[in-house]
């Protein structure tokens, strides 16, 4: 019914304008990392309660990449920065 | 005008009567009227009966608790079954039907099951209808089918229309009784942004059941103010049914539920998403029902309600009227009515003594108890157990007063849990949560002078917090004088049924059943017994089921807890929440720019998620869809075919770092494309397994041209942007979705470059523009600009031009003109899909999640150079490089007469059909005319191994089986000869 | 070479042109096909957000030329078309700082005017369009009802939306039906 994610840059938007990827604390490996960690990167989630950071596109507004940190339980947002700025290269 | 009615009082308008229908008999009733109201007016207290026993059932309630009073109102397409008659406004032509009953609620032949009723008790569907086993299909399941469920569906299509709307707000204040009120008074004051909803047409709550000169003049100027201020919007007969995540309520607005002749203009119900910065729930207090034998009785209602239909409506509950209370408000209720001269039998209050001053004319029994109703269809008399004596009353109602439940549903519905009050003898919702805020009663409260201080005191720091520093209590607090007695659960030594949940005919025996089965846990009762589990949500039975749960278990209510509550507060329906999309505007509709020109040409088309796309030309005299896709393909090889290909993803790339990024994003080789190249590029997901594919081109040093699958557009587009903005910031890359901007025609066949010719200003000849070829090109002597690319999904020489899309049409009634000489038609994605079979070209129909690019021949598009690119590290796992793999071959029928479909397995020649012996599927398949035989693409074990291998072709689903022949998927001039044509 | 009339069929010809729904006199929703100009999508580049005033110069210098969407995005606008080598030149003036994409067949632009404008689009998205949230010259990229548009406000009783070409009869047609309370008058080619 509802939800409202606080874009940094458009404001309070309903879920309905966003695409949600998934967990946003994983690091792409680097190419020759091996086989276990690659596994790990594509394959492997944590199922957390509590506090997450899910990566969250805003694909029917400015089209940025979010992380959103939120709490699985509570549904209660911390945090919505642009991913651009967590800085998250291989 | 029926004895029922009093000839003044009320707030109905005498001089607006309306005609209605009950159960087809006419009826009047007046402007201000609920439906129940009429009724009562009427005379007419039996008006249902009920679910399991059909026992005869009077209205209850004034309110949205009603369990008992559900009537079908409306005919054909307008029908609503459950309705409750307390809510529905009454309007002239309104016709209503009472329900699950035959031949009719006062004469039922499903009265019988009350002789079954020691077969029905609590959790018998557990225990019986178990054996034969044979007999649940055929004989339990339909008869249970259709005697489940109160009133019935309508199959005729609803005609009306629903909206749903976003508001916004600083304060929303829900319900608009006295704290309601004084909070949205306080807060429109100070010029903040409110919404005052209420459920009721008119706002007052429960001020319009009061008498008192002060209330009334206090509602009139209260309303007068509030419609006054610009900042504050009151929206009536609208319930709000849910809290949500983002501080949103969700609420339903009857916008037309009150005539009979709607203005298709506008709705009947809107959806409003709510969002507040701050919300004051002052939702009220619900009384609670006693429970003592014969408590169902029509005649036995709420003590409440029956002092709501005296002052709103002027209806008397009958001639003689009992008053059954553990509360001070049932001496309110006796005060009223013996004021409008009424006769109050009795006051019987089950409290050792009555705190309150009764200076009436009814005779006071304390320490006393209802033991049972005598009557069966209306009430005729109340056997009362006082102090070691039985007494029998008689009486043609009964009002009773359990006490009073805070409505805390939407404070709980985000996972808050209700706290036991001892001293309030209820269960309390936190008062102070994020974003909401309880006042009034539905904090606890009972006076309304308290109640209107409550709601003005509960304001002023919420507005204080969003920065309305001039906030000020319109009224002052007072404190709480409301009187709160311990509960009466229920009573002890009742005769005959004492009903604890009305809509489910669960009465105290069924409670007393389940826990000595065992099931004590509040949420194990609930759905062992099924009280609470009604449309009425439990509104009057959770609260007594918890009582008598816990006297059962000698605990306190905090120990038993209170059942999970969640949206919705009330029934919503589902054209509230479909809103305007259904029909037409089910989803909306995404049109090709040569959508009209393909139309005119008589195309008939195919839905692909949004887009509308051509799917075959029918010419003249072609009957069946074959005909026209056989000619199609047919002439496209023979002379040329012109087709629509604007649906497919295109995106401009730009950027110093373009380059980099389609080399770091598509598994071959793209740094070093030259420009006015086109490359066929793999885009991998990072399991390895291709996503998408697509063709991109350079146009320029710093622009590269991408285009995807007509399905995956949006997705790439999405991967793309996460990739440059999340995993690679520091590149210089930038993503223009173009798909609207260009239509793209594909002019495909032997005589595609001799047509293009005549409408391109440069050489186009196979030196001058090879295979492979993008670039912008001049059109019609420099008329307009467009873009020429040398591509062949066909196999044919084929080209696909790009011209903005506003020209489109014009431009392929150009290429038509000058394909008109040549033999050009148009063909759909019917053709192309042949074609493309035909030649083994790949489609998501192979690229299904499952298939790296080796399964698909394309293992040397996968670059050993580049150090990292999508999917690269993935691809190397050992299950990735097993020699038996499914890949992509050919299949092809031994007897061209027979057929295969898409989806068969491959098994070999003389296996068993089993998961065992399948050695793959077919992937795509297709009649090719120019073979004159079905063939297919499969993805089979070692499939490019077994080229001549005899198999067959086993669909379990039709039971078909056919002999077949593996072979090259390239099943059509495998040479390539004719795209280098 | 074939002999050719170079005709620019506009996204809304064919689409629902008229009065529709209450026959009030006031109070009335007008909804209008703007004419297919120019629309140019400009991107920065990396480090090169703060390029405004760049793109302002390379705008037609009307009001609501320039319509900021996003960090780096902006869209500009207006109503003469411009030929490829004009939006070429337009582009080299950014010098490298951002990226120019031709729009101006893929988007489409309509204005939808009248006192209850802000009650018609709220029944389509959840931005708070109230004159004191949404000021005139304000633009945001949100979803309406379904499909994705770019709201600005040109007036205190008027927006104009951008749509891309494939949505645009559909959205045509579905602010059709969310005016058809307050009456509308719809003008799909001029």
């Amino acid at each position: 019914m509802a939800s409202l994610i606080a874009c940094p840059h458009c404001g309070p938007r309903p879920k309905e304008e966003f695409t949600i990827r998934g967990d946003a604390g994983i690091a792409r490996p680097l190419p020759d990392a091996g086989e276990d960690e690659w596994h790990a990167y594509v394959y492997l989630r944590d199922n957390p309660r509590g506090r997450h950071k899910e990566h969250w596109h805003h694909t029917s507004g400015c089209r940025r990449w979010l992380v959103v940190e939120r709490d699985t339980m509570t549904h209660a947002i911390y945090t919505v920065t642009d991913a651009s700025a967590q800085g998250e290269t291989a | 005008m029926s004895s029922y009615r009093l000839s003044k009082g009320g707030n109905i308008d005498r001089a607006k009567p309306l005609d209605f229908t009950f159960d087809g008999k006419p009826m009047q009733g007046f402007v201000g009227d609920t439906l129940a109201s009429a009724l009562l007016a009427n005379g007419r207290q039996l008006v249902g009966r009920s679910f399991k026993y059909h026992r005869p059932r009077g209205i209850l309630t004034a309110g949205a608790a009603e369990p008992n009073a559900l009537v079908t109102i409306g005919e054909g397409g307008r029908t609503e079954a459950n309705s409750r008659a307390t809510l529905v406004e009454l309007y002239n032509g309104l016709t209503a039907k009472s329900q699950n009953r035959w031949p009719s609620v006062d004469f039922d032949l499903g009265a019988v099951n009350s002789l079954l009723s020691p077969f029905l008790s609590a959790g018998f569907y557990y225990k019986t209808f178990m054996w034969p086993a044979a007999f649940w299909e055929k004989v339990y399941e339909p008869i249970i089918r259709k005697a489940a469920g109160l009133g019935r569906a309508t199959y005729e299509a609803d005609p009306d229309s629903y909206e749903k709307c976003w508001a916004h707000c600083d304060l929303l204040v829900i319900g608009a009784g006295p704290a309601g009120l004084a909070a949205a008074l306080t807060a429109g004051r100070t010029g903040a942004r409110i919404i005052l909803v209420d459920e009721g047409f008119t706002p007052g709550g429960s001020l319009l059941s009061e008498t008192e000169q002060d209330a009334t003049n206090l509602l009139a100027q209260t309303i007068a103010e509030l419609d006054s201020l610009p900042n504050v919007r009151i929206f009536s007969r609208t319930t709000v049914f849910g809290w949500y995540d983002g501080n949103v309520f969700g609420a339903v607005e009857s916008v037309q539920k009150n005539t009979v002749t709607v203005d298709p203009n506008r709705p009947v119900e809107r959806l409003w998403r709510i969002a507040a910065k701050h919300a004051i729930l002052a939702s009220g207090a619900e009384e609670r029902p006693l429970v003592f034998g014969g408590n169902d009785v029509p005649g036995v209602m709420m003590a409440g309600a029956m002092r709501s239909y005296l002052n709103r409506q002027a209806v008397a509950p009958g001639h003689s009227t009992v008053i059954f209370t553990n509360d001070a408000s049932g001496y309110a209720t006796a005060r009223d009515l013996e004021a409008a001269g009424l006769h109050v039998a009795a006051i019987i209050d089950s409290r050792p003594d009555a705190p309150q001053k009764w200076t009436g004319s009814a005779r006071v029994l304390t320490n006393a108890v209802v033991l049972d109703v005598k009557g069966g269809r209306a009430v005729k008399s109340v056997e009362v157990f006082s102090n070691g004596r039985t007494e029998t009353i008689p009486a043609d109602a009964l009002g009773m007063s359990g006490g009073w439940s805070p409505i805390i549903h939407l404070a709980c519905h985000r996972g808050a849990k209700p706290v036991w009050s001892d001293a309030k003898s209820a269960f309390l919702a936190p008062e102070k949560q994020e974003g909401l805020t309880l006042a009034g009663s539905a904090a606890g409260l009972g006076s309304f002078e308290a109640c209107l201080g409550d709601g003005a005191a509960k304001a002023v720091p919420a507005l204080e917090a969003l920065g309305f520093s001039n906030a000020s209590a319109a009224f002052a607090a007072t404190s709480d004088n409301a009187i709160v007695s311990k509960p009466l659960w229920r009573v002890q030594g009742s005769k005959g049924k004492a009903f604890v949940d009305y809509q489910n005919d669960v009465h105290l025996k069924d409670l007393g059943l389940a826990v000595s089965e065992g099931y004590v846990h509040v949420e194990l009762a609930k759905r062992y017994t099924t009280n609470g589990m009604a449309t009425d949500q439990g509104k009057l039975s959770n609260i007594n089921a918890i009582g008598i749960l816990a006297e059962a278990r000698k605990v306190s209510p905090a120990d038993v807890g209170t059942t999970t509550f969640r949206p919705f507060y009330t029934p919503l329906s589902f054209g509230a929440l479909t809103g305007a999309s259904k029909g037409k505007h089910f989803q909306p509709v995404r049109k090709s720019p040569l959508h009209d020109w393909a139309k005119k040409n008589g195309a008939v088309f195919v839905e692909t998620g949004l887009w509308y796309r051509s799917s075959w030309f029918p010419k003249a005299g072609e009957t069946t869809w074959r005909e026209s896709v056989d000619r199609e393909v047919l002439n496209v090889r023979k002379n040329a075919g012109i087709c629509d290909v604007s649906t497919l993803g295109k995106i401009e790339i730009h950027g110093k770092d373009a380059a980099e990024f389609l080399n770091r994003v598509y598994c071959n080789a793209f740094l070093k494309l030259p420009v006015g190249k086109a490359r066929y590029g793999l885009m991998l997901r990072e399991d390895g397994m291709i996503y998408d594919d697509g063709t991109t081109s350079r146009l320029g040093e710093n622009h590269f041209f991408m285009t995807t699958t007509t399905a995956y557009a949006a997705g790439v587009m999405n991967h793309l942007e996460f990739c440059a903005q999340a995993l690679w910031p520091d590149l210089d890359v930038q993503f223009a979705s173009s798909t609207d901007q260009w239509a793209q025609i594909a002019v495909v066949g032997p005589k595609s470059r001799t047509i293009l010719q005549a409408l391109v200003d440069e050489d186009i000849s196979d030196a001058a523009f090879p295979f492979l070829g993008a670039k912008e090109v001049s059109l019609f002597g420099g008329k307009l600009t467009g873009r020429l690319f040398r591509i062949s999904f066909s196999g044919e020489l084929a080209y696909e031009l790009a011209v903005p899309a506003g020209y489109g049409e014009a431009v392929a009634d150009a290429i038509m003109e000058a394909g008109a000489p040549h033999g050009i038609c148009p063909y759909g994605v019917e053709a192309l899909g042949v074609m493309r079979i035909e030649k083994g070209h790949v489609t998501h129909s192979e690229i299904n999640g499952t298939v790296i690019p080796s399964d698909l021949g394309f293992a040397k598009m996968v670059s050993t150079a580049k150090p990292d690119f999508i999917g690269k590290a993935m691809l190397s796992r050992e299950g990735m490089v097993a020699a038996d793999r499914l890949s992509l071959v050919g299949v092809k029928p031994i007897d061209p007469a027979t057929t295969f479909k898409t989806g068969s397995h491959i098994l070999a020649k003389g296996a068993t059909p089993s998961l065992a012996n399948d050695q793959g599927y077919v992937s795509s398949s297709c009649y090719s005319p120019n073979l004159g035989s079905t063939i297919g693409l499969a993805l089979v074990k070692r499939g490019p191994q077994r080229h001549g291998e005899r198999v067959t072709v086993w669909n379990d689903l039709k039971n078909e089986y056919t002999e077949a022949e593996l072979c090259s998927p390239v099943f059509f001039d495998p040479e390539n000869g004719k795209l280098h044509g | 070479m074939v002999d050719f009339a170079l005709l620019h069929r506009l996204a809304l010809a064919t689409a629902k042109s008229g009065s529709f729904g209450a026959r009030t006199a006031d109070g009335r929703i007008a909804l209008t096909a703007l004419p297919e100009g120019h629309v140019l999508q400009v991107l920065a580049s990396p480090g090169h957000a703060d390029i405004e005033q760049a793109v302002a110069k390379i705008g037609d210098g009307k009001p609501h030329a320039v319509r900021a969407y996003g960090p780096g995005q902006w869209f500009l606008v207006g109503d003469a078309p411009l030929s490829s080598s004009e939006i070429f030149a337009k582009a080299s003036q950014l010098d490298g700082a951002g990226s120019v994409a031709d729009q101006s067949h893929g988007r489409v632009r309509i204005e939808i005017a009248g006192t209850a404008v802000e009650t018609v689009l709220a029944k389509g998205t959840a931005v708070d369009l109230a004159l004191s949230q949404y000021p005139v010259g304000r633009s945001a990229m949100t979803l309406i009802g379904h499909i994705s548009a770019l709201i600005t406000r040109t007036g205190p009783d008027s927006f104009e939306l951008m749509v891309l070409r494939g949505f645009a009869e559909s959205l045509w047609d579905e602010l059709i039906e969310m005016s058809l309370e307050f009456g509308v008058d719809a003008t799909a080619a001029n």
